[in-house]
């Protein structure tokens, strides 16, 4: 038997009876180490990075101040006060509101729908899931600037395509009415793919044999999507909506090349409005104020969201 | 991405002698051929016009938009290839995608096996404290970054970028790790600990060699996150040969705003990578960011 | 020396208890089973012995030396997990070498102790291979294999048959046996399944509710059950209970009175604290039941169930207290259901329980059981072929 004892065996004098500490320490050895150089690269990054500039956002709201130096005068809350006096910023709210009701109410359905359609078995339907899907790899700054050129009076597609009907396109993206639903449409061209294959990995989990029930049953084509695919789908709806309202809120990268927020303010968003109204003019104060504003709809928003709607996702 | 599921009921080809018709079928089936091509149609023209557009001269973008260009004008491409601002732009946008990438797949899948692991005092909490990164987006602090990054003498740098983008992908990238993590199956961590293996090894030589495919999700996602960024470069560099392609392909449409079709062969090019990439790893890239989404 | 010795070993979870002081000696080169329902506590036990969960408070002792502050690996112990644990990403081989690698042994030692394990396991041709590439019986292999090239003091199995199938199970079974022979390790051994228990141990442990019910060789658990919860944990089908009143007590034993079924039966065994008029329990295995009424006393019913296997049938009688009684018949019996029997009752192996559920010992009128030798005996001091 003693041949077999070779597995090292150490510490032949352990207490015969110690408690808490020091024998979770003993049998859980290598515990701290594993903390202490696992996890600081992350906890340092987030809080010097992430979590201390929100803190550092709302001490800054509460200045007037360019950024060189300290700041030093003290405003209060008017810079606050300021922001929701501005009507460019009142605009650019509503823009934002403006693009979750039209993702939740174009942009679903249309995913919604093609998603049904390229989970058809037919050839040719991964081909074009993955087309539907490219906008969406693309960067936001060059779908922006694609569609700028299509939407351009004189050299666009949009003007060739009116003219073809006999007809003459504005310049939509001059056009104060028009600009903000130009670029609506192209949100919805950019993102319906992504919001698409949400929905197809919804369907996938959907177990088939339900559907041959139903069948049996005899439901109709109608009745099986109204009955069972759409509550089915719930989980994923909600997560599709709560990608939407996130995403539009921080909308600025397509904004940028298609309107730049113009003309005159009319397609403002609140990431927009912090930029042309806080960075371009170095008003750290003004600027912080806003995005301590779009911090607080977004966190509400997340923590409302997720413990009422999505509670049981 | 081929085994379609069937949300209206069974497909056509598995339905044999059914009081459906032949014709009814042939009527689905020109009803989802019509609607795919037609939405395929909105998605394509406008890429592939602005690709074509590259090949035309000003003149002929105007008279004639949609068509093959009449004479190819391949020198629109050929200059910007020969210049080295395109691609000391893509090479910008690939070692700041690839650092970003590289410090998230770190930092996150670290952090993410302590929590997966170990239970310590403050552990939840902290967790928690993470996943806060998932509720708002990198703008609203942009300020103070942008102030933090200019007094510790990062401002105008890659690192100055970098650093940013991994700590707002960490949220994200530990609780997948995490959630990867936790998924393997317990034994495995106790009987790495009956081999005698610590948790820094069995991190090493079994959590992370089994965790490939979620090494590839979070990279994907942190990758092709950085490498479409556009306002933390915009803020955070000054420096034009710093700039990564979003920012590079703003400059040079403000430098050739009349002329549509040297930026069209310009976007056209800088897209391609982006493009080529896609179709070509696209069942990961697809996953992955789905995935991404989805299980965040 | 290889013995494990349990003294006064506690284990909770914050307020919830789950092993409630367990005293336990296993012997060097026993073969020890842990038995138990699902939730018993014989998994956490096997656990807090390899070292993978903490001992909240007694001892344990390995070889004589408290091992409750070592990790597992420094215990000497090896283990074979349920689900077996391989690392899917390394071969067969790596999976066996990686414990020595860690301990930093010499390639050529790695390298002889692996093929040697894998020439008593059979599995040499598979050491190239990836555990995905296995079946269920060829990663149960892997995963003892691993084991074995530890060299361990102990082995620790966690229901290791538990994810194969029956006939696999059967096989594997008689496999481990003859490698506990072979390796003359003290092992552990944990399972649900009282089959397993019976036929693999030297002695068996039932937990229940993070206690020891009863410790003691198989055959000791069958015709020596302490209490209600061994009687019915131990057996197949279980033990029939009937409750009862003592209706007197004598020389010959103690007389029940089967409640609301009338027959009265005298098991032989010492009254120790009943009197006449005190509820019981009477239990009988359904083997010691005869369909044919011979025995010493007879409960009337009607046959409800017929389950025909063949070699014996078990019938499954509604007595005149509503309950069933399970009676084993030959398998080339008559009864169908609806029949009324007189079921026999072999009386000398009824056991009477008092109401604390305790099992009245065997009395003057009992005849001693043969209980023959346990392997464990059996095999002392016999050189094994293999590993030496």
């Amino acid at each position: 038997m003693s041949s077999l004892h070779s597995v090292p065996t150490t510490a032949a004098a352990a207490p015969t009876r110690s408690r808490g500490g020091a024998r979770r320490k003993g049998l859980r050895r290598g515990v701290w180490p594993v903390l202490v150089l696992f996890l600081p690269p992350a906890f340092l990054l987030f809080t010097i990075f992430v979590v201390l500039p929100i803190g550092e956002a709302a001490w800054y709201s509460l200045y007037d101040w360019s950024g060189y130096g300290a700041p030093e005068v003290f405003v209060g809350l008017r810079n606050y006060e300021l922001l929701f006096r501005n009507p460019v910023f009142l605009t650019a709210l509503k823009n934002n509101l403006l693009i979750i009701a039209v993702s939740a109410l174009v942009q679903l359905p249309l995913a919604l729908w093609l998603a049904t359609l390229v989970s058809h078995r037919i050839p040719g339907v991964v081909a074009f899931r993955l087309v539907f899907f490219l906008p969406y790899v693309l960067a936001d700054v060059a779908a922006g600037l694609i569609w700028r050129f299509v939407y351009d009076g004189d050299y666009g597609l949009l003007p060739a395509l009116a003219s073809l009907v006999g007809m003459t396109a504005p310049y939509v993206l001059a056009d104060r009415d028009l600009a903000i639903y130009a670029v609506l449409a192209v949100v919805v061209w950019k993102y319906f793919g992504f919001h698409m294959m949400l929905f197809i990995a919804g369907l996938q989990a959907i177990d088939r044999e339900i559907y041959e029930a139903a069948e049996i049953d005899g439901a109709s084509r109608l009745q099986r999507f109204r009955r069972i695919t759409l509550p089915l789908l719930a989980p994923t709806i909600r997560l599709s909506v709560f990608f939407s309202v996130i995403g539009s809120l921080q909308l600025f990268d397509m904004i940028m090349p298609l309107t730049a927020g113009g003309p005159s303010n009319s397609s403002q968003t609140m990431v927009t409005f912090l930029y042309s109204f806080g960075i371009t003019r170095m008003k750290i104060g003004f600027g912080s104020a806003v995005g301590v504003v779009l911090f607080c709809i977004c966190v509400t928003f997340a923590f409302f969201y997720r413990r009422g709607v999505m509670r049981h996702d | 991405m081929t085994d379609a599921a069937q949300p209206l009921g069974t497909p056509a080809s598995r339905r044999p002698a059914r009081r459906r018709g032949p014709r009814r079928d042939g009527l689905l089936t020109l009803y989802l051929y019509g609607a795919m091509i037609l939405v395929a149609c909105i998605v394509l023209v406008p890429l592939l016009t602005t690709a074509l557009g590259g090949f035309k001269t000003l003149g002929e973008l105007r008279t004639n938009p949609f068509g093959l260009p009449q004479e190819w004008i391949w020198s629109n491409y050929w200059d910007i290839l020969t210049t080295e601002r395109y691609w000391r732009m893509l090479g910008n946008s690939l070692v700041i995608s690839s650092l970003t990438a590289f410090l998230t797949l770190a930092a996150g899948s670290m952090a993410a096996f302590t929590f997966a692991h170990l239970r310590f005092f403050g552990s939840g909490a902290l967790l928690n404290y993470f996943l806060l990164g998932l509720m708002f987006p990198a703008a609203t602090a942009v300020l103070p970054l942008f102030i933090r990054i200019r007094d510790l003498g990062l401002l105008d740098t890659y690192l100055g970028v970098v650093l940013p983008q991994v700590a707002f992908g960490l949220g994200m990238s530990i609780l997948l790790f995490r959630n990867f993590f936790r998924n393997v199956p317990k034994d495995l961590l106790d009987a790495a600990l009956v081999d005698g293996c610590g948790y820094v090894r069995y991190f090493w030589h079994i959590t992370l060699p089994l965790s490939r495919p979620i090494l590839a999700t979070v990279g994907i996602v942190s990758f092709v996150n950085s490498w479409n960024n556009y306002i933390l470069p915009l803020i955070l560099l000054n420096t034009e040969t710093k700039y990564p392609w979003p920012l590079g392909m703003m400059i040079y449409r403000g430098e050739f705003s009349t002329d549509w079709h040297l930026v069209l062969a310009f976007v056209t090019l800088t897209i391609l990578p982006t493009i080529i990439v896609f179709f070509a790893a696209q069942k990961h890239i697809v996953a992955g960011l789905t995935a991404g989404a989805v299980k965040g | 020396m290889a013995e494990v010795t349990l003294h006064g070993v506690h284990k909770s979870y914050g307020e919830l208890s789950v092993i409630k002081g367990v005293d336990l000696h296993v012997r060097d080169h026993e073969f020890m089973v842990f038995v138990g329902p699902s939730g018993c506590g014989k998994s956490t036990l096997l656990r807090m012995i390899a070292g993978l969960e903490e001992i909240t408070d007694g001892e344990l002792r390995i070889g004589g030396q408290v091992v409750n502050d070592l990790p597992p690996a420094q215990r000497g112990i090896a283990m074979v997990f349920q689900s077996y644990a391989l690392y899917p990403h390394m071969t067969v081989y790596e999976n066996m070498a990686f414990g020595l690698q860690l301990a930093k042994y010499p390639r050529d030692e790695i390298d002889r102790r692996v093929r040697n394990a894998g020439r008593i396991l059979q599995i040499e041709h598979l050491l190239d291979r990836k555990p995905k590439a296995l079946s269920g019986g060829q990663r149960q292999r892997v995963a003892i294999g691993r084991a074995i090239v530890r060299e361990p003091k102990v082995f620790l199995f966690d229901e290791p048959l538990s994810n194969l199938d029956a006939a696999l199970r059967i096989a594997t079974r008689v496999e481990i046996a003859n490698l506990h022979r072979d390796l003359k390790a003290t092992l552990i051994y944990v399972t649900h399944d009282q089959v397993e228990a019976m036929t693999l141990a030297d002695r068996i442990v039932v937990l229940n509710g993070g206690v020891i019910e009863q410790v003691g060789a198989p055959l000791e658990l069958y015709h020596h059950p302490r209490n209600l919860f061994v009687a019915g944990f131990i057996g197949s089908p279980r033990m029939n209970f009937v409750e009862a009143t003592v209706s007197g007590t004598g020389e010959a034993g103690v007389t029940v009175v089967l409640r609301e079924v009338g027959t009265e039966i005298t098991v032989p065994c010492a009254p120790g604290g009943v009197r006449p008029g005190d509820p019981v329990t009477f239990g009988i295995r359904p083997e010691h039941l005869a369909e044919d009424g011979t025995g010493a006393a007879r409960i009337g019913g009607e046959v409800q169930v017929v389950e025909r296997l063949g070699s014996e049938t078990f019938l499954y009688v509604r007595m005149a207290n509503g309950e069933l009684l399970v009676v084993k018949a030959a398998g080339a019996s008559r009864a169908r259901p609806g029949d009324r029997i007189s079921v026999g009752v072999l009386a000398d192996d009824g056991f009477v329980f008092d109401g604390d559920g305790l099992a009245l010992p065997a009395g003057p009128g009992r005849a001693p059981r043969e209980l023959g030798t346990t392997r464990h005996e059996e095999m002392r001091g016999r050189p094994g072929p293999l590993l030496s």
